[in-house]
């Protein structure tokens, strides 16, 4: 079912950390050089940065293509004759997709990855040309399907989640309502969960996008229907849900970001574990609205505070276990690619704020005025 | 064949020793497991939430908390982040120094964050240099650069190249005549100027390591004033060079450095430039789709050769 070998992927990792451990100066050169050797494989990769515009200009060449096929081939065609154009040319995609894997051994090249993509697109596009209004559920049942597909034979870690976002556009065609749409999204992510954790050693990912695709299923105020609401009518949310089923998932909020956080440190899962925090900061964060209490200008200063608070206990813990280590973690770097994440953070952080720190052209006589105090703030007044 | 079964038998070859097998061994299978990245995103992000949270409620409840108390909370937080800095700094040197803990690098970042918030405070409240915000900023950013550069901090590097940014920006909006050319001429004069200093400071050998932090932003900046300016359509004469000539130098450098990044820059912001130029003179979606076509399998083509050729590895 896999396009690649499973020697090949492993001799691929085995350069990664063979790399990594070398920069560390966990080996030296010679050493470095002699294994290194050692783990040849057929595949071609690439870096991310040429993996990124491989995949952004293959994306440029397909589309272009398939308009320009539609556009030079049929002169004015209906709907049904464009669907099956896309569908003809999802299956073109694919096959070019598998054609440079077997061919050219393309692994995590960026051209094989896109071609894959646009064999979603066109299928997903395709179906919905192709499909009388109304009756487009074959259109998700499809896309979820083909980037399942992809995810198991390409080995690509974001067709999973692709997959999943399928899945809300699924429930919506079998009831109208809001809850039993979040029960149902939440039941195949669960079954989801329940078949990918019985062989987790290979899909960590996989399971972690599950966890937190069940915690946003769950969480009310996350719900795409409620931050929209949010954002034009102000809030308003408790009505269309019935009070059973409103406060069962506050409990639920509470409850999974300790079992998902429990459950990536017994794995030792990085993947897990980040879910697991994120969903714990995210409840922490809609917690208030969900009880319906008022927002304060100091909560974000709150939650902060006790962000600081948990990673500083968390290192200062574990640095005075034997060698910095406790239970088997340790808040000493161990890799170079940390250092690169964090380094092309502080990049990324430069190039963002540059942009929104730059100011906008101002008036002759520039009166700054920061602040205005109207998001918020119990009433108070501006005055800043 | 796992990493488990290679480095066995590079220990019964005698590659590695049956120390360096023991640990590496370990690490590959996460004994230790490291959360050293977690922690540093967490503690990012609890600074960024906390000084939010502070402006917010500064800039909320100020009349009723009063100058007074404001001032000195914020001076108290500004006192406490630099005395713990300076306090527990190793000695300074010319090259790269490790943090000697893990919240040193937050507790300066929390630190420049609060001055920037002290003083905005301070000159919306009294005006006490009647608006000039360019003086602030250009003093901010002199003290950024000189905390990172005593406290080997990228992040604050970042801030005090963005105060810079922010100041060439207000400069500009004071003149009477300001225009979108005098914005864009100094966004390039920004870019060569932080450009040419990272340069002689990593050739003085004073944190070589930074020059890459200046390098991405100064080149982004150059690449968004140059697309600006050919945008515009007034002036391709001069834009067009400016951009195949910048272009060049982006793809040059991030060949001779292996720093791919930058091949990246001049493959995008370099297609959308000379497309965005020779689209203006097409007639009908056939020619536009071909252009795409063929200009993209060009491209194409020519990444993947640099690919092989220079940029094999992940």
């Amino acid at each position: 079912m896999r396009a690649y070998e499973e020697s090949s992927e492993e001799a691929l990792r085995a350069r990664d950390l063979l790399k990594d451990w070398a920069g560390e100066g966990l080996l030296t050169q010679a050493q470095y050089q002699r294994m290194e050797q050692e783990t040849v494989c057929e595949l071609r990769r690439t870096n991310v940065f040429l993996r990124l515009v491989l995949y952004l200009f293959t994306l440029i060449i397909v589309g272009a293509a398939a308009a320009l096929f539609v556009e030079v081939f049929l002169s004015r065609p209906s709907e049904q004759e464009t669907g099956l154009f896309l569908l003809v040319f999802a299956a073109i995609s694919y096959g070019a997709a598998e054609f440079a894997v077997s061919r050219y051994r393309l692994y995590r090249y960026g051209i094989e990855e896109a071609l894959a993509t646009c064999s979603v697109g066109f299928l997903c596009a395709g179906l919905q040309a192709t499909q009388p209004r109304g009756a487009e559920f074959p259109v998700p049942v499809a896309g979820a399907i083909a980037s399942l597909w992809i995810w198991r034979r390409f080995g690509l870690p974001y067709a999973f989640p692709a997959a999943m976002i399928f899945v809300p556009w699924l429930a919506g065609y079998w009831t109208s309502s809001p809850a039993a749409e979040h029960l149902i999204v939440a039941a195949f992510y669960a079954v989801g969960l329940i078949a990918v954790a019985a062989v987790r050693s290979r899909h960590s990912v996989a399971e972690a996008f599950l966890w937190l695709g069940i915690y946003l299923a769950i969480n009310l105020q996350l719900s795409p229907r409620n931050l929209l609401g949010n954002w034009w009518w102000g809030p308003r949310l408790t009505a269309e849900f019935s009070r059973p089923f409103y406060w069962t998932t506050w409990v639920l909020i509470w409850c999974l970001p300790p079992v998902v956080l429990a459950r990536g440190v017994r794995l030792k899962d990085r993947w897990v574990i980040a879910v697991g925090a994120v969903a714990a900061i995210l409840t922490l964060v809609t917690n208030k609205p969900y009880l319906g209490w008022p927002r304060h200008t100091w909560d974000p200063m709150l939650l902060g505070a006790l962000l600081i608070a948990v990673a500083l206990f968390l290192s200062r813990w574990l640095a005075r276990g034997p060698s910095g280590i406790r239970h088997g973690f340790t808040a000493r770097r161990l890799s170079g690619k940390d250092k690169q994440w964090m380094n092309a953070g502080a990049v990324g952080l430069g190039v963002l704020s540059a942009h929104s720190l730059t100011p906008s052209p101002q008036p002759d006589t520039p009166e700054f005025r920061p602040g205005g105090g109207d998001s918020g703030g119990g009433g108070a007044s501006s005055d800043f | 064949m796992t990493i488990y079964t290679r480095l066995e038998q590079w220990k019964e070859q005698g590659v590695i020793s049956p120390e360096q097998h023991a640990l590496l061994a370990g690490l590959s299978r996460g004994e230790p497991f490291s959360l050293f990245l977690e922690l540093n995103i967490l503690l990012y992000a609890g600074i960024v939430a906390f000084v939010a949270g502070l402006g917010w409620t500064v800039t909320t409840w100020s009349q009723q908390l009063g100058d007074v108390l404001v001032l000195t909370v914020l001076s108290a937080m500004l006192a406490a982040c630099f005395w713990y800095c300076f306090s527990r700094a190793p000695a300074w040197s010319r090259a790269e120094v490790p943090s000697p803990s893990l919240a040193f690098d937050y507790v300066l970042y929390l630190g420049s964050l609060t001055w920037s918030l002290e003083l905005t405070y301070l000159e919306n409240r009294f005006h006490l240099l009647s608006g000039q915000w360019d003086l602030y900023l250009w003093a901010t950013a002199g003290l950024f650069f000189l905390l990172a550069y005593r406290f080997d901090n990228r992040f604050v590097l970042s801030l005090a190249l963005s105060a810079l940014a922010g100041w060439f920006g207000l400069t500009i909006s004071h003149w009477q005549s300001h225009q979108d050319a005098t914005y864009r001429q100094y966004a390039i004069l920004y870019s060569v100027l932080i450009g040419g200093a990272g340069a002689i400071l990593q050739r003085r050998g004073l944190k070589p390591h930074f020059l890459g932090t200046y390098l991405n932003i100064g080149a982004n900046a150059l690449f968004w004033a140059v697309l600006s300016g050919i945008f515009d359509r007034q002036d391709d004469v001069v834009w067009f060079p400016a951009l195949l000539g910048a272009c060049g130098a982006s793809l040059a450098w991030g060949l001779a450095r292996r720093q791919f990044s930058f091949v990246a820059y001049a493959a995008v912001y370099g297609y959308v430039g000379v497309s965005s130029i020779l689209i203006r003179g097409m007639n009908g979606e056939t020619a536009v789709l071909s252009y795409f076509v063929v200009t993209g399998v060009g491209m194409l083509v020519m990444l993947v050769l640099i690919a092989r050729r220079f940029g094999r590895e992940a």
